[in-house]
C-alpha cells in the first residue's frame, strides 16, 4: 500500500492521533502532572472499562443498530457476579458466567430488534429498565462487598510494572474483535447489514440470525466491563454503570463509525476511548469544575459527529466527480 | 365549447442523459376526460410532472384557458386549481381524513381550527362522492381506494378545476375501482377537466372521452374513444424504429428438454395469480409487462423475497421450499434486483466486498476468511463481467451504473448460480455498457446458466429474449415463442387487449 492510500484509508485515526496528540500537548502543558506516568495509567485504567463496552457497541452500531442497556448490563451482570463470588464460586467460572450472561442478554435484544420488528432504541430502552431493575430486586440495595481479593489480583492485579491485567485483557478483546470485524465471514456481515440491510438480506444473508449475534457478540463486552468493574470497585453494586450508555457510545462516535450503520472500526474506537478518557481526566488535572465535564464531553461527542457526516459529504463530492469523468 | 382549455405547446424535456419530451404538443377541452397513453417511458408522467409544476420544461409552453401558466412547484398550482391524486399516497397517516383535505389550507376563527364548520363541509363532501368512511377516520386505516377518495375530496375543496390521474387503478379491488369510477364520473358532471394516465385498455372505453398516444416522448396522435378499434390503438402505441441493438449475435443455445426451474400456479399477496412456466437451461426468459403487471413481485416470490399465498416451485426437476432469499440462493438462484442503489449493493462496500458478498461462505479458511483468495476471485470476476476499471478496491458506489450492474452480476457468478434473475438490467445504464451486458446475458446462457429477463423495454425484450411472457394485472397474458414476437402482439396482451 503507497502512503497516498494509508492516509484516504486511515484518515479518521490519523485525525484521532493528531487530536489525542493535541490534547496531551494541550493539558500537559497547563499542568505537566497530566503527562507523568501516573496520571497516563490512569488514564488507560479508565479506558478499559468504556473500552471494552464501546468494542461491543461497534458491532451494533455498525450493524445498523443501538443498544441503551449497557450500562444496566454493568450493573446486572456485575452483581451477578459478585454474588457469586461471595458464594465461594471459582473466579473462572464466575468470569466465565458472567460473560455467558451478558450473551444471553444481547441475544434477547437481538431477538427484539430482529425477530419482532422493534426498534432498537425502543428495545433496548426497555431492557435498560429492566435490567436495572432485576439488578436493585437481586441486591435489594444493598452493595456486594468482601469479594475474594485472588479474584481482584486475577482481573485487575498488576502484571508487570504498573500495567494491569485488565489493560490486558482491554487490549486482547480489542484485537479480537478486530480480527472478527477485519478478517472473517461475520464481519462482512456486519458492515454489510448496516450498510443496506435489504441488499443483504437479497444476497442470501440470513439477516435476523446474524442481528441477533451482532447484540449478542456487542453486549458481551459490556459483561466483561463488568467483570472488571466488579474488580476495580471490589463490590457489585445495583446503581453502577449508570449513565454509561453514554460512555459506551461516544467512542464509537467519536472513533468515526456512522450512526447509521456500515462504516466504522475497532482501530477508531480504541482511539476514540482513549481521546475520550484522556479529555475527562484531562479536565479534571487543569482543574476544571467536573461539572463542566459533561458539558465539555457532550460537546465533543457532537463535534466528532459533525466531523463525521463532513467526512461523508466530501466522500460524496469525491464519488460525483469521479464518476462525472 | 372551448376547444383549448389545456395547451401543451412544444413541450420538451431534456433529462442528463435522455431525451423524455421531445416537442409534445396537442389540447385538452374542457370538461372531458382525457387518456394520456403510451408504453413505459413514452413521457406519460413527465407531462403531467411539468404540468403540475414538479419541474420545469426544457422548453415549451403550457397554456390553461387561454393564460400562459408556468408553475414553479406543486402548491403553485394547486392555487391555481390544477391537483394531481398520486400514485404514491401523500396524505399525513396519522391525521384524521377532515385534517388532511384541509391540511395546508386551514380555516380559522379567531386563530383555532373551526372545526365545527369543516366537519360539516366533510361530510356533504364524501358523501357526495360515495364514500362510506366517516371524516374523523384516520387516513391510516383506510385503504388505498378510500386514500384517493380523500385526494379528490381535497381537490375538491380547493375548487380544483383540472384533476390529473396517474394510473389511479393499479392497486384498487374491482369494487373500489368502481367507486372511483363513478367520482370521476361526477367530477366530470361538475365540469371539471380531467387527465388519465392509464394502461389498461378497457379503463379507456369506459370512462374516457379523448386519448393521446405519446411514444419515445413524441406526440403520435389524438383519438376520439368512441368507435376507436383497439388493434388501431395499439399499432399506434409501438411501430418504433427497427434499429434495435439489443439482439442476440451468437445461436440460440436452449436445451429445450432440460427444464431447470418450474413454477406452478404462484400466487403472492401482492396482487399477482396463478403464474405457471418453465424456464429451461440456457434459455433467456423474457417477462414483459407494463407499470403494475406484478412482474417483479412474482420474481421477489420466487426468490423467497416475498411469502407467497400459493403454488409450487421445482428447481431442476425437486420440489423446493423457499421461504427465504437464504433458500433461494443455496437452490443456486440469483436476483439482480431493479433498484441498484436499494438493493443490488452495499453503497458503503468496494468491489471486492460487493463481489464476495453472496458467497462468503466459500472463502471461510478455519475461523478467518482467505483474503487473498477473495480478492484474486473478485479480480477474476471483475474481468469476466468487463468490470472498467477491474479494481477490487475501488468503491461500488463511486461506479457508473453499469459497472454497477456489472459487479452484482459477479456477485452472483462468484455463488455458481445457475439461474439468474435479471429485474430491468438496462435500467438507467448509458448505450455502451447496455450491449456489454447485453453480450454478458448471452455468454452466460452460453455457459449452460439461464436467465430470467424482467423489462419494459420492447426493442430488449424482443432482441434478447428465447421466449416471452407477457403479464398483465398480476397474470400471465401470454406466452410467445420466438418466431411469434411481434410488437404489436406483445403490447395488446400487456394492456389487457387480446381475447
Amino acid at each position: 500500500m503507497n502512503s497516498m492510500k494509508f492516509f484516504k484509508e486511515y484518515n479518521r485515526e490519523i485525525g484521532l492521533v493528531i487530536a489525542l496528540i493535541f490534547i496531551t500537548v494541550l493539558f500537559g502543558s497547563i499542568n505537566p502532572l497530566y503527562v507523568s506516568i501516573g496520571n497516563i495509567t490512569d488514564i488507560i485504567d479508565q479506558t478499559t472499562i468504556y473500552g471494552l463496552m464501546a468494542l461491543g457497541m461497534t458491532f451494533i452500531i455498525i450493524g445498523g443498530g443501538i443498544d441503551l442497556s449497557v450500562g444496566s448490563v454493568l450493573a446486572f451482570v456485575g452483581v451477578i457476579v459478585a454474588n457469586m463470588l461471595t458464594a465461594k464460586i471459582h473466579p473462572v467460572i464466575c468470569i466465565l458466567a458472567g460473560i455467558a450472561i451478558g450473551f444471553l442478554v444481547g441475544s434477547i435484544n437481538g431477538f427484539f430488534v430482529a425477530k419482532m420488528k422493534l426498534q432498537p432504541f425502543v428495545a433496548t430502552l426497555g431492557s435498560m429498565s429492566m435490567l436495572r431493575g432485576f439488578a436493585y430486586v437481586i441486591t435489594k440495595g444493598f452493595p456486594i462487598i468482601n469479594l475474594p481479593s485472588e479474584y481482584r489480583k486475577m482481573v485487575d492485579g498488576l502484571v508487570y510494572g504498573n500495567i494491569r491485567a485488565s489493560v490486558i485483557i482491554f487490549l486482547l478483546v480489542a484485537v479480537i474483535c478486530h480480527i472478527i470485524l477485519k478478517q472473517t465471514r461475520f464481519g462482512n456481515y456486519v458492515y454489510a447489514i448496516g450498510g443496506n440491510e435489504e441488499s443483504a438480506r437479497l444476497s442470501g444473508i440470513n439477516v435476523d440470525r446474524y442481528k441477533i449475534l451482532i447484540f449478542a457478540l456487542g453486549v458481551s463486552t459490556s459483561a466483561l466491563a463488568a467483570i472488571v468493574q466488579v474488580a476495580k470497585l471490589g463490590t457489585g453494586e445495583a446503581s453502577a454503570g449508570g449513565g454509561y450508555e453514554l460512555n459506551a457510545i461516544a467512542p464509537v462516535a467519536i472513533g468515526g463509525a456512522s450512526m447509521t450503520g456500515g462504516r466504522g472500526g475497532i482501530i477508531g474506537t480504541v482511539l476514540g476511548a482513549l481521546l475520550f478518557s484522556g479529555l475527562k481526566i484531562g479536565l479534571i488535572v487543569i482543574g476544571v469544575d467536573p461539572f463542566w465535564q459533561y458539558v465539555a464531553t457532550g460537546a465533543v461527542i457532537v463535534i466528532a459527529a459533525y466531523g463525521e457526516k463532513i467526512q461523508a459529504q466530501f466522500s460524496e463530492l469525491r464519488r460525483r466527480y469521479a464518476q462525472s469523468r | 365549447m372551448n376547444t383549448n382549455f389545456i395547451e401543451f405547446k412544444n413541450i420538451s424535456k431534456i433529462f442528463p442523459g435522455q431525451q423524455a419530451l421531445k416537442g409534445v404538443s396537442f389540447s385538452i377541452k374542457k370538461g372531458e376526460i382525457h387518456a394520456i397513453l403510451g408504453e413505459n417511458g413514452a413521457g406519460k408522467s413527465t407531462l403531467l410532472n411539468i404540468l403540475h409544476g414538479v419541474f420545469p420544461p426544457t422548453s415549451g409552453e403550457i397554456f390553461i384557458n387561454g393564460d400562459l401558466v408556468s408553475f414553479s412547484n406543486p402548491y403553485d398550482a394547486i392555487k391555481s386549481g390544477v391537483v394531481k391524486v398520486h400514485q404514491e399516497i401523500i396524505l399525513v397517516p396519522e391525521m384524521t381524513v377532515m385534517d388532511n383535505i384541509f391540511l395546508g389550507f386551514e380555516e380559522t376563527r379567531l386563530g383555532l381550527l373551526d372545526r365545527r364548520n369543516l366537519r360539516v363541509r366533510t361530510e356533504v363532501m364524501l358523501k357526495s362522492l360515495g364514500c362510506t368512511f366517516s371524516p374523523d377516520e384516520r387516513v391510516k386505516d383506510l385503504n388505498v381506494g378510500e386514500k384517493q377518495m380523500v385526494q379528490i375530496a381535497k381537490a375538491l375543496e380547493l375548487k380544483a378545476n383540472i384533476i390529473s390521474f396517474d394510473e389511479p387503478t393499479s392497486s384498487l379491488t374491482n369494487k373500489e375501482v368502481e367507486t372511483l369510477f363513478r367520482a370521476i364520473s361526477q367530477l366530470k358532471q361538475k365540469g371539471l377537466t380531467i387527465l388519465f394516465i392509464t394502461h389498461k385498455l378497457d379503463e379507456i372505453y369506459r370512462i374516457c372521452d379523448r386519448a393521446t398516444i405519446l411514444r419515445d416522448g413524441e406526440f403520435i396522435t389524438t383519438y376520439e374513444v368512441e368507435d376507436l378499434p383497439k388493434e388501431k390503438l395499439i399499432k399506434s402505441m409501438v411501430g418504433r424504429d427497427v434499429a434495435m441493438f439489443a439482439k442476440r449475435h451468437r445461436d440460440c443455445c436452449v436445451d429445450w428438454q432440460t427444464v431447470v426451474l418450474k413454477v406452478d400456479k404462484l400466487s403472492g399477496a401482492r396482487g399477482f395469480r396463478d403464474i405457471s412456466f418453465d424456464l429451461h437451461k440456457g434459455e433467456i426468459l423474457g417477462f414483459y409487462g407494463l407499470v403494475g403487471a406484478k412482474r417483479t413481485e412474482t420474481m421477489r416470490a420466487i426468490f423467497g423475497a416475498d411469502p407467497r399465498l400459493s403454488g409450487s416451485i421445482e428447481v431442476f426437476g425437486k420440489s423446493v421450499n423457499i421461504n427465504s432469499p437464504t433458500d433461494a440462493t443455496d437452490n443456486r438462484i440469483g436476483l439482480v434486483p431493479e433498484n441498484r442503489k436499494e438493493q443490488g449493493f452495499v453503497k458503503e462496500m468496494n468491489n471486492l466486498d460487493n463481489i464476495s458478498l453472496a458467497s462468503l461462505k466459500k472463502f471461510d479458511r478455519g475461523l478467518l476468511q482467505d483474503n487473498k483468495r477473495k480478492w484474486k476471485n473478485a479480480e477474476l470476476l471483475g474481468k469476466v463481467v468487463g468490470l472498467t476499471p477491474n479494481n477490487p478496491a475501488f468503491n461500488t458506489s463511486s461506479l457508473s451504473g453499469g459497472n454497477q450492474q456489472k459487479v452484482i452480476i459477479a456477485k452472483w457468478l462468484s455463488t455458481d448460480a445457475d439461474i439468474l434473475i435479471f429485474d430491468e438490467p438496462t435500467k438507467g445504464i448509458d448505450v455502451g455498457s447496455k450491449s456489454e451486458i447485453y453480450a454478458l446475458m448471452e455468454e452466460l446462457v452460453h455457459q449452460g446458466k439461464s436467465i430470467i429477463m424482467i423489462s419494459g423495454e420492447l426493442p430488449e425484450i424482443i432482441g434478447m429474449s428465447d421466449r416471452v411472457i407477457v403479464m398483465h394485472d398480476g397474470k400471465i397474458a401470454a406466452i410467445l415463442n420466438r418466431e411469434e414476437f411481434d410488437e404489436t402482439t406483445i403490447l395488446a396482451g400487456a394492456v389487457g387487449g387480446r381475447n
